[in-house]
């Protein structure tokens, strides 16, 4: 099967600091890959390469087989690929449906389309209830939430989570596991950078390492934990 | 044409009451003149929708879309320059002359957007009020073109007619309160169909986060500069009906910054991001500033029997009370912004839907 998303020999530097350096992977379809790393081993700066808030210095990035390389967030979106923030970003004196509406609009002109899709999406991750509640005055387990409707509603093959389990308690983030599940079943791909290293084992067909900015390992999930270069640089030294 | 079935669409799911409230005022607004025979109340009439239909054409660019321009002065001056020299110098008909202010006003919305909107927050805020005074100095010193300093004069208003039927020669103040009810009714309209339209969604989740915006497929450069260019051009048009109404033009009037924060206020007093937010903030600004600068104060005092015509404080009142009128306005405004943080409006709204909540 062809990628979905390929990566070949991507860098980003900030001055002289390298915060991806020749990063190389693809992805197939329907699958979930796993992006882990210690702080600061570049995760979130690849997700913003690859949706195009900067170009990288060096490399290139295809989808779906185009090259997206340097395209701006609102075209790749457009093209199909969706992502979240690692600190969510609600449309705070909007609504929960207009938040999701805001998304829906990316494929429709029409509002009354938008609010069909929103109402969809808000019945997926079970926040139907609250569409009339002021996004800022959510509590962060539902921003998350809505989070994840809203970039549904943008319709993507390849969903970036950036820690949508972050700052949950465990029975928030045993829900959103059930809805990243939930939409694998449905086809959508998905790239989860995740601390969690539970739920990142569970879920995740392959994981790719990061450390340094430099990728440090790729491999099924039970690969990852055998590695003892990973164990190492990221899981600490008392486990080996 | 979907869109336009969308408009219609939700046009007929608009609840009844708010929308006969509105018929009804709008009824009562066409028969003010006739059954008030008074060119002062007239007067205040037409500044009050000239002050709406500036409240209304900023709102859309720093109510819905969060870009706080103060530099809208920019845009009134180039209507009312535009409309002026056409009417004075080439003998166009203002009718004309506001169509090509919109014209220009755009374009230079245009150029100032795209060098101004690299900037976020109060950056581009003072890159606003830069480029403003850059259009300021220019219709100051360009002298052949804009009579500089001195201003123009308008010497006399073509007539509005159609063949040989004279509808108005513009003797009154009749046909100016018309066609500003007509224009601050299109510009209530217009953000009307804003708020309820894709472009109002982007606008405002622009407002909100525009990064976030942007991964939504949200093009924040595209969007801001078509709220720029729709507000630019109702601006305009307040500037070509100012101009028109009131005769003359100068630097120092319709290019200042005091212009610019004057429109801002309109929707800051009012409420900002609200359809009729503009229109409360003319309603309390406009009569606040001319009863503050006439006299009518004091003499309200002193019909009252409150104070004394002839005591000192009466006679301290006559003499001052007009003077301070700026600094008196001022302490307002900040009584406003301090005490009603979402504007009259809000603040009215807060009151209503407290008491409701008391009353459940």
């Amino acid at each position: 099967m062809s990628a979905i998303l390929e990566l070949k020999h991507v860098s980003k530097f900030f001055g002289g600091l390298a915060a991806n350096s020749d990063i190389s992977f693809a992805m197939e379809p329907g699958m979930i890959k796993g992006l882990i790393g210690p702080n600061g081993a570049g995760k979130t700066t690849l997700f913003n390469c690859i949706t195009g808030y900067y170009p990288p210095s060096r490399g290139e990035i295809f989808f779906k087989g185009h090259p997206i390389t340097g395209l701006q967030p609102d075209r790749v979106c457009r093209l199909g690929m969706a992502r979240t923030w690692q600190k969510v970003r609600p449309l705070v004196k909007m609504t929960v449906l207009d938040n999701v509406m805001v998304g829906a609009l990316c494929r429709t002109n029409s509002l009354a389309n938008a609010r069909n899709i929103a109402m969809e999406q808000l019945s997926v991750v079970g926040m139907e209830q609250k569409t009339h509640f002021i996004a800022g005055g959510l509590p962060i387990g539902e921003r998350k939430k809505l989070e994840m409707a809203r970039v549904l509603a943008t319709k993507p093959e390849l969903l970036l989570l950036d820690e949508v389990m972050g700052g949950l308690n465990p029975a928030e983030s045993e829900e959103i596991i059930r809805l990243i599940l939930e939409i694998k079943a449905r086809g959508i791909t998905q790239m989860v950078i995740e601390h969690d290293m539970k739920a990142i084992m569970r879920i995740s067909d392959r994981i790719v390492v990061l450390n340094s900015g430099e990728k440090l390992a790729e491999g099924t999930p039970a690969e990852i934990v055998a590695n003892q270069e990973v164990v190492d640089a990221y899981l600490g030294e008392s486990h080996a | 044409m979907s869109i336009f079935g969308e408009i219609i669409g939700t046009i007929r799911r608009v609840s009844p009451l708010p929308l006969l409230t509105f018929l009804a005022v709008t009824g009562a607004l066409l028969l003010f003149p006739p059954l008030v025979d008074s060119p002062y109340a007239l007067h205040i009439m037409i500044l009050i929708f000239l002050s709406v239909i500036m409240g209304e054409s900023w709102n859309i660019l720093g109510g819905y879309t969060g870009q706080y321009s103060v530099g809208h002065a920019a845009y009134f001056g180039a209507g009312a320059y535009t409309t002026m020299i056409l009417m004075q110098f080439r003998e166009v008909p203002p009718w004309y002359g506001m169509l090509a202010g919109i014209a220009v006003s755009i374009l230079t919305a245009l150029i100032i957007g795209s060098i101004c909107f690299r900037l976020r927050g109060p950056y581009f805020v003072l890159a606003s009020i830069a480029a403003t005074e850059i259009l300021r100095l220019t219709a100051l010193n360009l002298k052949d073109f804009t009579n500089g300093a001195e201003g123009i004069l308008a010497t006399d208003i073509p007539p509005l007619q159609f063949g040989s039927f004279l509808v108005t020669d513009f003797t009154t103040k009749d046909p100016f309160y018309y066609i500003g009810l007509v224009f601050a009714l299109a510009v209530i309209a217009v953000t009307w169909i804003v708020q309820h339209s894709k472009i109002g969604y982007c606008f405002q989740a622009i407002r909100e986060d525009q990064d976030a915006a942007h991964s939504l497929g949200i093009n924040p450069s595209l969007y801001k500069n078509l709220s720029l260019a729709i507000s630019a051009a109702f601006t305009s048009l307040a500037g070509s009906f100012y101009a028109v109404y009131i005769g003359f033009v100068d630097p120092t009037t319709v290019l200042s910054l005091d212009m610019s924060v004057q429109i801002v206020l309109i929707c800051i007093i009012g409420g900002i991001g609200t359809i009729f937010g503009p229109v409360v903030g003319a309603l309390v600004l406009v009569p606040l500033s001319e009863a503050l600068r006439s006299n009518i104060i004091t003499q309200g005092l002193i019909t009252a029997g409150l104070v004394n015509e002839d005591s000192p404080v009466g006679q301290f009142l006559k003499e001052n009370l007009a003077h301070a009128h700026v600094l008196i306005y001022g302490i307002l405004v900040v009584v406003v912004i301090l005490f009603m943080p979402d504007g009259v409006l809000g603040f009215l709204r807060k009151i209503l839907t407290g008491k409701r909540r008391k009353a459940a």
